[in-house]
Order: C-alpha cells, then sequence, then structure tokens
C-alpha cells in the first residue's frame, strides 16, 4: 500500500519544483507509472481475502478494483485538465494539480482503509478538495451555490454515521472490517437500534445518490471542471457504493424489512431520472442524471444483499466510472470548442470531427448497457437477483433499461448525426490528447469483457 | 474561594483599560456592558462560595456541595465565559473592540473562568451541564447565520465551542481541555490573520484574494479546522467528544451536538 501512496505524495514535490514547461508532463507521466503500479495490486493470492496488508490499511477483492479505477484516473484528470487551465499562471495551476493528488491520496486510504473510523475521515476527507475544485475552478456563478449543496447534503448524513460507528465502537469493541465481518450478528430490535441502522446507511445512500437526496448531483456535476466531474461521477460516487457494502454486513437481520423503502426509491429513482434525462437540453446534466440512474440500480442491487446482487453491483460501479468519465470527457471537449453545453448549440458533429464521432458512439453504445461490454453484465447481475428477490422489479428495471438505451440515444444523434449548423465549421479539429483520453477511457472497458473476474470481488 | 474570586476581579478591572483603549464609543459601550457582565458573575460567585462556607463550613474550592450553590457557581462561571442562555453579551462586546483586544478576549479570558470550572465538575450537575453545553452549541450555530460583521461571527463561534467543551466536562476533563487549547490556537490564528489583512466585514475578506493569496488559503483552511473537518486538527476535539459521549450511551446528544457543528460550518463557509 505504501508503494502506492508514498509516489502519490511525492507528486506533490514533482508539481511544484519542475519548471513551468514541464509540469504537464512529468505529472502525467508519473500518476501513469503509479496507475500501472497498482495494477499489481489485483493478484489475489492470500486466503482471508485481504491482501498487502499494513497496520491500518488493506486490499480485497471488494476494494481492489475500486483502487485500480482511481489510480488509473488520476493520469486521465490531468490530460483532461491540460487544456481549460492552460491560461492561468502557473502557480494556480500547480495548486489545482495538487488539490487533485491530495484528493487521490484520500481515496486511496479510504478505500484501503481496515478500520471504519479512518474510512470515515477519509470519506470526509475527499470532500475538501472537491470541494475547492468546485468553487474555485467551476465555471458558472452558480458554482458557490452547488459547493454548499454539495458539502451539506454529504455532511448532514455522515454526521450521524458518525454517531452510529461509535456506538457500535462501543459494543463490538472495534471498528476493523477483519475482525467484523466474523462476529456474531446482533441483535436488534429496538426503535432506537432502527436510527442506528439508517443513520448507519444514510451517509452512502446521500453519497451514491439516492434518488431523493441526489438533488447535490446535477448542481456539482454541472458546476464542476472537468477533472472535477470526471472525480466525482467516477470515483466519489462508488465510495458511496463501497462504503455500504462494508456496513451491511454489520447490519443484518434488519436489513431486510428496513431496506424495503430505500430499494423502492432507488427503482423509481432509475425510471424517473432516465427520463428526466430524455427532456434534458444540457448536456452535462443529462449525464448527471444518468449517474444517478445507474447509482440507483447499484443501491437497490447493494441492498438485496444477495452474492449476484453485490457481484453486479461492483462491475456496474467499475463499468460506470470508466464510461461516464469517458462521457464527461467528451462533453468537456464540445464545451472547451463552444462554450456551451446547450444539446442544440453542437449538433451534427459527425462531419467535422469523425473520430471523435467513434468515441462518442462506443461510449454511448456502453452506456446502454450493450452486451458483452462489462456494463451489460453489471447490469444483468443485479436485475436477475432483483428479480429473484421480487418479481415485480422487473417492471422498473425493464422500463429502466429502455429509457437508458433511450436517453443514449438520444445522446448520440443530437450530437453526431443531422444537419450540422453553420456556426460550428470553424470548430478546432480534435486532439491527439483528446483522442488519448478517450482511448485511455474505453480500452480498459473493452479489455474487462475479456477477463471480468478481475472486478467479480469477494463472490466467486 | 475568596481568592479565586480576588484573582477574577482583578483579570476584569486590568483588561478593562485594554478595551477602553479605543476611544471610539462603540468601544466604551463595550466596555461597561462587559464590566456590569463580569462584575455580576464575580458577585454571584463570592455569594455563591458564601452560602456554602455558611452551610458546609468549606472554603476549598473543590469541596464545594451545596446544591443550591454549585449551580449558582456553575451559572456565574458561565455568564463569565459567555455560555447560552449567559451569552448575550458577548457578540456586541466583542464587536466593539478591535481585532487584538477581541483576540485576548476570547482566548486568555477564558483561561481562568475554566480552571475555576475544572476543578469543580465533580460536584455539578449533570443535566445543567449538558443543557448549557447543548444550547450553547444551537444557539452558536443559528445565532451566526445571519452576521455579516466578522467580530460578530467569531463570537458565535465562540459560543459554539464552549458548548462542545462545557458537554464533555462531566465525562472526560481531559478531553474539555485539550478542545480548549484547539480552540484557543484556532481562534488564534483566526484573529490574527484578519488583523494583518485589517478586515472586518465579510465583503471585504473577499477581495483579500488578489492581495495575500497564502494568508487568504490559511484563513479558508484554519475556517474549515473551526467548522471540525476531517482531516483537519479541528476535527479531532469533536471526533473525541462524540466518542466519549456515546461510550456514555447518550447518541441523541451527540446527534443533536453534530448537527449543530453542521449550522457553524455554514456560516464559516461563506
Amino acid at each position: 500500500m505504501l508503494k502506492i501512496l508514498i509516489p502519490t505524495l511525492m507528486l506533490i514535490p514533482t508539481t511544484w519544483l519542475t519548471p513551468k514547461s514541464w509540469v504537464w508532463t512529468t505529472t502525467t507521466a508519473q500518476s501513469l507509472a503509479i496507475a500501472l503500479l497498482s495494477l499489481t495490486w489485483l493478484k489475489w493470492t492470500s486466503e482471508t481475502g485481504w491482501s498487502t496488508s499494513g497496520p491500518y490499511m488493506a486490499t480485497d477483492p471488494l476494494s481492489t478494483p475500486l483502487l485500480v479505477l482511481t489510480c488509473w484516473l488520476l493520469p486521465l484528470m490531468i490530460l483532461a485538465s491540460q487544456n481549460h487551465i492552460s491560461p492561468e499562471p502557473i502557480n494556480r495551476q500547480r495548486s489545482y494539480i495538487t488539490l487533485l493528488i491530495l484528493l487521490q491520496t484520500f481515496l486511496i486510504m479510504a478505500f484501503g482503509a481496515t478500520e471504519i473510523i479512518m474510512f470515515y475521515i477519509m470519506f470526509e476527507a475527499t470532500l475538501i478538495p472537491t470541494l475547492i475544485i468546485i468553487t474555485r475552478w467551476g465555471n458558472q456563478t452558480e458554482r458557490l451555490n452547488a459547493g454548499t449543496y454539495f458539502l451539506f447534503y454529504t455532511l448532514a448524513g455522515s454526521l450521524p454515521l458518525l454517531v452510529a460507528l461509535l456506538m457500535t465502537q462501543k459494543d463490538m469493541g472495534t471498528l476493523s472490517m477483519l475482525i467484523i465481518q466474523h462476529t456474531k450478528p446482533t441483535n436488534l430490535l429496538s426503535w432506537g437500534d432502527k436510527i442506528w441502522w439508517v443513520g448507519c446507511l444514510l451517509a452512502f445512500l446521500v453519497k451514491m445518490p439516492l434518488y431523493g437526496v441526489h438533488l447535490w448531483l446535477p448542481k456539482a456535476h454541472v458546476e464542476a471542471p472537468i477533472a472535477g466531474s470526471m472525480v466525482l461521477a467516477a470515483v466519489l460516487l462508488k465510495l458511496g457504493g463501497y462504503g455500504m457494502m462494508r456496513i451491511t454486513i454489520m447490519l443484518d437481520p434488519l436489513t431486510k424489512e428496513l431496506a424495503y423503502p430505500f430499494i423502492i426509491l432507488a427503482l423509481w429513482g432509475i425510471i424517473m431520472t432516465g427520463s428526466i434525462c430524455l427532456r434534458q437540453t444540457d448536456l452535462k446534466s443529462l449525464i448527471a442524471y444518468s449517474s444517478v440512474s445507474h447509482m440507483g440500480l447499484v443501491a437497490g442491487g447493494i441492498l438485496i444483499q444477495t452474492p449476484w446482487g453485490f457481484t453486479g453491483a461492483i462491475i456496474l460501479m467499475i463499468a460506470h466510472g470508466l464510461v461516464s468519465s469517458a462521457l464527461f470527457c467528451l462533453a468537456n471537449t464540445n464545451y472547451e470548442r463552444t462554450h456551451s453545453r446547450t444539446l442544440l448549440l453542437t449538433r451534427g458533429l459527425q462531419m467535422i470531427l469523425p473520430l471523435m464521432a467513434t468515441w462518442w458512439f462506443i461510449a454511448n453504445l456502453a452506456n446502454l448497457a450493450l452486451p458483452p461490454l462489462p456494463n451489460l453484465m453489471g447490469e444483468l447481475a443485479i436485475i436477475t437477483s432483483l428479480f429473484s428477490w421480487s418479481p415485480w422489479t422487473i417492471v422498473s428495471t425493464g422500463l429502466g433499461t429502455l429509457i437508458t438505451a433511450g436517453y443514449s440515444l438520444y445522446m448520440f444523434l443530437m450530437t453526431q448525426r443531422g444537419p450540422t449548423p453553420l456556426h460550428t465549421i470553424s470548430l478546432h479539429p480534435s486532439h491527439t490528447r483528446e483522442h488519448l483520453l478517450m482511448a485511455m477511457h474505453l480500452i480498459p472497458v473493452l479489455l474487462l469483457v475479456l477477463k471480468p473476474e478481475l472486478m467479480w470481488g469477494v463472490c466467486h | 474561594w475568596f481568592l479565586a474570586w480576588m484573582g477574577l476581579e482583578i483579570n476584569t478591572m486590568a483588561i478593562i483599560p485594554l478595551m477602553a483603549q479605543q476611544h471610539h464609543p462603540r468601544a466604551t459601550e463595550a466596555t461597561t456592558k462587559y464590566f456590569l457582565t463580569q462584575a455580576t458573575a464575580a458577585a454571584m460567585i463570592l455569594f455563591a462560595s458564601t452560602m456554602n462556607a455558611w452551610t458546609m463550613g468549606d472554603w476549598n474550592i473543590n469541596q464545594i456541595s451545596h446544591p443550591l450553590a454549585t449551580t449558582t457557581v456553575t451559572l456565574a462561571l458561565a455568564l463569565k465565559i459567555g455560555l447560552a442562555p449567559m451569552h448575550f453579551w458577548l457578540p456586541e462586546v466583542l464587536q466593539g473592540l478591535n481585532l487584538t483586544t477581541g483576540l485576548v478576549l476570547s482566548t486568555w479570558q477564558k483561561l481562568a473562568p475554566f480552571a475555576l470550572i475544572l476543578q469543580i465538575s465533580q460536584n455539578t450537575n449533570p443535566a445543567l451541564l449538558t443543557t448549557l453545553g447543548v444550547m450553547s452549541a444551537l444557539v452558536g450555530g443559528w445565532g451566526g447565520l445571519n452576521q455579516t460583521q466578522l467580530r460578530k461571527l467569531l463570537a458565535y463561534s465562540s459560543i459554539a465551542h464552549l458548548g462542545w467543551m462545557i458537554i464533555i466536562l462531566q465525562f472526560m476533563p481531559a478531553l474539555t481541555l485539550l478542545n480548549l487549547t484547539i480552540y484557543i490556537t484556532m481562534t488564534s490564528t483566526m484573529f490574527l490573520s484578519l488583523k494583518i489583512m485589517a478586515s472586518t466585514k465579510i465583503n471585504s475578506l473577499a477581495l483579500a484574494w488578489p492581495k495575500t493569496p497564502t494568508l487568504t488559503t490559511l484563513i479558508m483552511l484554519s475556517l474549515l479546522s473551526l467548522g471540525g473537518l476531517p482531516p483537519l486538527t479541528g476535527f479531532m476535539p469533536k471526533w473525541l467528544i462524540l466518542q466519549e459521549l456515546a461510550k456514555q450511551d447518550l447518541p441523541i446528544t451527540a446527534t443533536i451536538m453534530a448537527m449543530s457543528a453542521l449550522l457553524s460550518l455554514f456560516f464559516y463557509l461563506r
């Protein structure tokens, strides 16, 4: 674990000491090297399931895919931000990169934590760099509001979590994940215990986000700069899912009945947010709502607590992370050229930017869960396990899949096909950097088709 | 107790001229208010200790055991440091002072009453302390929400932090001291940075970015720390206090305190 953490921390001196023209190159290269190093975590040899352990940090098949995703995304974030940050003075550019690196460090420590309190502290700690990125480098004036929404929604959910965790520590004597998975199930009967259960889960449900408490997400995504959007969509949402998976180990047997309202909210949210996507005019907002929709599926999969549900949840999280991030990068390429996110203004791009149209095509197909891509694997696993839990869920999940296909195709057709408006003819051609970015997003998705065991986690 | 009372009186007397240095009418008004409140509190302390001596025959500070006496002393000390519901003097007094004197008021002046509070902590009524603490945290949070003047903002933040300190007093006084120390450090940072930037309103802070970016970053970080966000140090006392409260099976109190921290955070963020 330290092999990855220390190079990541050392990226901070790298950004501040390299001469001005080499900053971006060196940070991208170093973070890419770290990402490749992180791939070594994918070899699970230990019997207990936890490997590479230190005193407070370890990796196991649940956290490793997410860790690799996080490490992989840092070079991509730096690549993506290169263009829109370059007009700023060099020290501001360096602080931006430093913030990204700090965020990365906190995320690695969060996913690698074995004590739940350490996970909690890192979970909260990731809020600060993200908040600063959104409010300082965002694009519109609404970003202050967005930052406030983001911070307060998340904190209001997570402070009860802190109290609930402290009570757990008092009762069980420890909060280490390695130990908790072997303790006896607790007897949870009273109203106080039910409130404790809600306290444990609420933070993660807000982070995921669940449909009823998802208001912070579209605001935050739309106002954030590209790297902020990427990391938000790809990784921070997965923190919520990961936390939920860890916590539900302790929460049985109460979860069987208490989870009903949340599962219903999640399933309903899939349909509602999907329908909102069909009528969106703002491209980033569309992708943000599609994130909520996919995360609703993930939440449903986790809350029913079956092995296939968990597996589907992890696969969908990884695949969605990569694909959502790719879509945000594509939206950003449009934004950098026209400085507008309105769908109508960036139509008919296939005539002008054909190679970018290929990336749009692949990303949208992945979003709508085309076989054999991992998005489909995840969705299928979750839908099947939800069906076996209750046959009626097929109504909402099936409808949700249909609507997802609808809006993904809508996004593709609006941006690529159709008559090219006259004002877009003078757009810049695509940079190689952008093609590299998209390739690095989508090639792992395609590769994961060949070896999905890497993502399946603990249940196989 | 007699010596303690004398010490507190001398403390008050000494700081009055410091506060009245600026010949602005608001400063004089603040000085007068401060003098009145502190004198009342000191008189109440004298009264309570005399009552205790009369009924129990004991002048020793940590032997104060008559219930009426302990309650009176606790309330008097709360008035001295500005805990709710005896906090009303603090925002106006702090507003009338310049930033350095305000710094002294918020930090040094709290030390003496806290020394006394720590010593009487075993015998006080737990319900009273909990009520004072929770009310202070909530009042500190809500009161600060509509403020644009920085000194009043810091006054309300002081009230909220004092609430946190008091609530853990009955279970682990060491945590009270820890919270006090960290609070003094953070508030000193805030006051000194504001003094360097010579700004007293939120609007003037907004213009600070081009002048001193490093200092602005520092202010931002220390504000977030005052708000109690991990992983900054300000989180540590809150975390430990919540842990102690949870250990004592007081989850509701803990949740109320935690939510009121959110209120304070909102006005720090602006």
